[in-house]
């Protein structure tokens, strides 16, 4: 008896979890190989025929490629925004870890500000304007960075002391200067803890809807949430597309996570430890 | 006295390495939102600002739509918080024992955290829809008359609530499993050979020692939960109505009708939110902590 | 190889001053041995002469050239870390090249003189790999490996033996003398294990609190002590040293004799004291005392000694080893 509770506690388990959590990913996949009519039942019934790439490919079309391009816009963002981010915040939890320094509690007070305040939108939207930056993407990837570097220089920072400081002492004898202490010595040891950042700051920039809503207004320039925001009112009867363009925004984290579930594990909890 | 004649040596870790960083910082986040406290109590159009002290305030807590967005911001955050620790605290009791698939279990139950939040709504939306959706159509082969999950302003923004905790309780899980495996297991033996019962065990052991994992669950919770805008906007704009507009939702709605100042009001307000709620309570729990 | 000289280096951190002046010239290609008690400032020293640390008043020449204010790599030296601090990404070969692949120079080079160091040291085996895979000897090789190739003009140790075990210790002391006679380099060397002090040094410099205590070789640090710190902290087992109304008796503030300058006989004696404890060393025997106007007295007899616990006897400091301060 004691040998079959774990069993069966973890049948029902898994039994109630797949319900739950499975299933409205089951139902997203199933209404995006479907066909209009179909899909507009919105049902657990299977499709009488596998339309993925039919779907695929219409979804892609519309409006112009539109999703292709957001495709493009989104990535570009994300893969500029999180290699700033890990240079500059690298660079600051370094620093603000090894050095005694004032502007290390100014550092710290701005860092708390930026994990608790919210960013205040028009003004910001104003200032970059008058900078000429609104409603591009360069515009766009330094807010993310701002936004985003509060956590990663904690990240950082407390990774950091786990680096001895024997090993930038012998650096300098070597005839190490600042720099290069930093980028042959340090920096490679940070690995871990780089890939875990790039993982977390990866989805949440892809994922992100709020901030292109604001600053990115446009057809030219828009994401991939964005997209995804606007084919719900262009698709109202056309559910199988819709799912489709859900089923394709989703792939990508699922795909990172796939590979990265280690890390991203330890990314989340360290920030969260951190606080 | 030996300043003058000595070449200040330079430390090898260069301060300039904050310049870049501090000035993208500062700049794009620190100085708007900063010198929103000033915008606040103007009237302004981007390019004019005229000052008009509290009003934009006084506006916001005298006009019922507003006034709901704040009320309906503070249940939404308590609600996800509370509802995000007690499920989280309970799956991740449940992921640290020994049951069949744990390890699958953890994933499938952390995987909507990583997902697009607007996916999410959309799909939901749609599952949710009074007549059609597959939430109703099941309740209805069951018997049970299913409610107008969004489409009821009194229960819309309890929906979007669920949803929301549905998408973030993964990661509220996997801060309470980090938590608990910090829990030596001599505690439990210790209590077991007393006789304590596993729900004793539970109340006298685990919670106490899970605080500082609950801290943090709850003030992740509170803070997201306060600025919470997109699942909203993706499920219900803040509707029917108004019934489940939150400030998040509110700013962005006063910005498109061009009410800026108002809008910028919106921020300060959910910013004075934010600090009243975290700090006291970061105060109380650290209090405790140097109490016992 | 160079010569070295320290004047009047003092060093404070905020109010605290933990080097209190110290002088010190040491001879081109002398092994000289900081030596002392936790915090008596060693280490300070040693990473002031390396450039780690600046000296709050004071100058440091190395070769003849005023070295205080130059930076590490510009000094001339190279330093054996505690920790041997090895680049943990980098192989053998990397760590040991990598001064000169800063200063880049061609890959050729700094190929050949890998190699040439590695060789001398019996790391060629070795160059590939990552300081993980190594056992504490062989990175401690390494660590010396990365010194040797800066041909540097002074050597700084810093506890380098510390986290070794007994046996390994021994061997490695061995090493670094061979080292010493084989390069004929300057090399400073921190520790404060007296045992590796006596055993290699040409000189010791004894430092306590800041300040030195004295300076000599290490049988004139036996032989003559200057204070009753470093009576007490050279030879092992330690000096019996007694104050207070004894000394005074004997005409000085601190009496001093050691263990092994005291006779002992049944008859008839300077003091006559119990034996409280006796520990058999095989060679040595070590007889624990209790003399009534002194206290305790340690004294070192042959291995054979016949006296036993709860004898009485007395004990005779041997002709000229008595010291008073």
């Amino acid at each position: 008896m004691r040998n079959v509770r774990p069993y069966v506690t973890g049948a029902i388990a898994l039994a109630v979890a797949a319900i739950i959590f499975v299933m409205p990913f089951v139902f997203v996949a199933l209404q995006a190989v479907k066909s209009k009519s179909e899909a507009s039942r919105l049902d657990f019934e299977l499709p009488e025929h596998w339309l993925f790439w039919d779907n695929l490919v219409a979804v892609f079309k519309a409006r112009d490629y539109q999703l292709a391009l957001a495709y493009f816009n989104s990535t570009l963002i994300t893969v500029v925004s999180v290699t700033i981010l890990i240079l500059l915040s690298a660079m600051v939890g370094y620093v603000m870890q090894r050095r005694k320094t004032v502007w290390n509690r100014v550092a710290s007070i701005a860092l708390f500000m930026g994990l608790m305040m919210p960013p205040a939108v028009v003004p910001t939207i104003g200032l970059l304007q008058d900078i000429g930056l609104f409603k591009t993407m360069t515009g766009m990837i330094l807010i993310q960075v701002a936004y985003n570097l509060s956590f990663s220089i904690l990240l950082y920072r407390s990774f950091i002391s786990t680096i001895p400081r024997d090993l930038d002492e012998a650096a300098l004898i070597d005839g190490a200067k600042p720099r290069q202490i930093f980028f042959r010595v340090v920096l490679p040891l940070l690995k871990p803890v780089t890939v875990t950042n790039v993982v977390v700051q990866s989805i949440a920039i892809f994922n992100d809807f709020t901030n292109p809503l604001y600053y990115l207004p446009g057809k030219e320039n828009v994401t991939v949430q964005l997209t995804l925001y606007n084919f719900q009112s262009m698709y109202t009867s056309q559910y199988n597309l819709l799912f489709m363009n859900i089923l394709l925004v989703t792939i990508p984290p699922l795909i990172v996570f796939i590979f990265f579930n280690r890390q991203i594990v330890a990314g989340m909890t360290a920030g969260g430890v951190k606080g | 006295m030996t300043e003058t004649r000595r070449r200040s040596r330079k430390s090898p870790y260069p301060l300039w390495f904050f310049i870049p960083a501090a000035i993208i910082y500062g700049v794009l986040f620190l100085f708007p939102t900063i010198s929103s406290l000033w915008f606040s109590l103007t009237r302004w159009d981007l390019s004019t600002a005229e000052f008009i002290g509290l009003e934009n305030f006084q506006q916001f807590f005298s006009e019922p739509f507003l006034v709901k967005g704040l009320v309906n911001t503070l249940i939404y955050a308590v609600t996800t918080s509370g509802l995000k620790t007690v499920c989280g605290l309970m799956l991740a009791v449940l992921l640290t024992s020994n049951i069949f698939a744990r390890g699958f279990l953890r994933t499938l139950v952390f995987f909507p955290v990583l997902v697009s939040t607007i996916g999410i709504g959309i799909t939901f939306t749609v599952m949710m829809h009074p007549t059609k959706g597959i939430i109703n159509v099941t309740l209805k082969t069951l018997g049970i008359p299913g409610p107008g999950w969004l489409t009821n302003p009194a229960l819309a923004l309890f929906s979007v609530a669920l949803v929301d905790v549905w998408k973030g309780v993964g990661l509220a899980t996997l801060i309470f499993i980090a938590g608990l495996a910090a829990i030596s297991p001599d505690y439990y033996e210790a209590a077991r050979i007393d006789g304590a019962t596993r729900l004793q065990q539970f109340s006298r052991i685990t919670l106490p020692l899970v605080r500082p994992a609950t801290v943090i669950v709850v003030t992740l919770s509170l803070i997201g939960g306060l600025r919470s805008f997109d699942l909203i906007w993706a499920m219900t704009r803040g509707g029917p109505g108004f019934s489940s507009d939150v400030i998040a939702s509110v700013i962005y709605k006063q910005y498109q009708a061009g009410f800026y100042g108002l809008s910028t009001a919106g921020n300060v307000i959910l910013f004075a939110l934010i600090a009243a709620i975290i700090l006291p309570f970061t105060l109380w729990f650290n209090r405790r902590e140097v109490g016992e | 190889m160079a010569e070295l000289t320290l004047k009047q280096v003092r060093k404070s951190f905020g109010a605290l001053e933990v080097i209190k002046g110290v002088d010190l010239e040491v001879a081109s290609g002398e092994f000289v041995v900081f030596v002392g008690p936790s915090g008596c400032g060693k280490s300070t020293l040693l990473r002031i002469i390396a450039g780690l640390e600046d000296t709050t008043s004071g100058a440091l020449t190395i070769g003849g050239k005023d070295v205080t204010y130059a930076e590490p790599s510009e000094r001339g030296i190279a330093m054996v870390f505690q920790s041997y601090a090895l680049y943990p990404h980098m192989t053998v070969a990397e760590n040991i090249g990598f001064g000169l692949s800063l200063a880049r120079r061609p890959k050729a080079e700094i190929a050949a003189k890998v190699a040439a160091t590695a060789e001398t040291l019996q790391l060629t085996q070795l160059l590939e790999r990552k300081p993980k895979a190594l056992s504490g000897g062989q990175r401690q090789r390494v660590a010396i490996g990365r010194a040797i190739i800066r041909d540097p003009k002074v050597f700084l140790f810093d506890e380098p033996l510390s986290n070794l075990d007994a046996s390994l210790r021994a061997q490695m002391r061995l090493e670094i003398s061979d080292l010493h006679a084989r390069l004929k380099s300057t090399m400073i060397y921190v520790t404060h294990d007296q045992v590796e002090a006596m055993t290699m040094a040409d000189k010791i410099v004894v430092l306590n609190g800041g300040v030195v205590e004295q300076i000599g070789s290490p049988m004139e640090l036996y032989r003559n002590p200057a204070t009753p710190f470093v009576a007490g902290f050279i030879g092992s087992p330690k000096m019996n040293l007694y104050g207070g109304e004894t000394a005074r008796r004997l005409n000085c503030t601190t009496y001093g004799i050691r263990p092994e300058h005291i006779r002992l006989s049944e008859g008839a004696g300077q003091w006559q004291g119990r034996i409280r404890h006796l520990e058999r060393l095989g060679a040595d025997a070590i007889l624990y005392l209790e003399v009534p106007e002194l206290g305790e007295m340690v004294v070192r007899a042959e291995g054979e000694t016949p006296f036993a616990p709860g004898m009485t006897v007395w004990a005779n400091p041997v002709e000229g080893a008595e010291h008073r301060f």
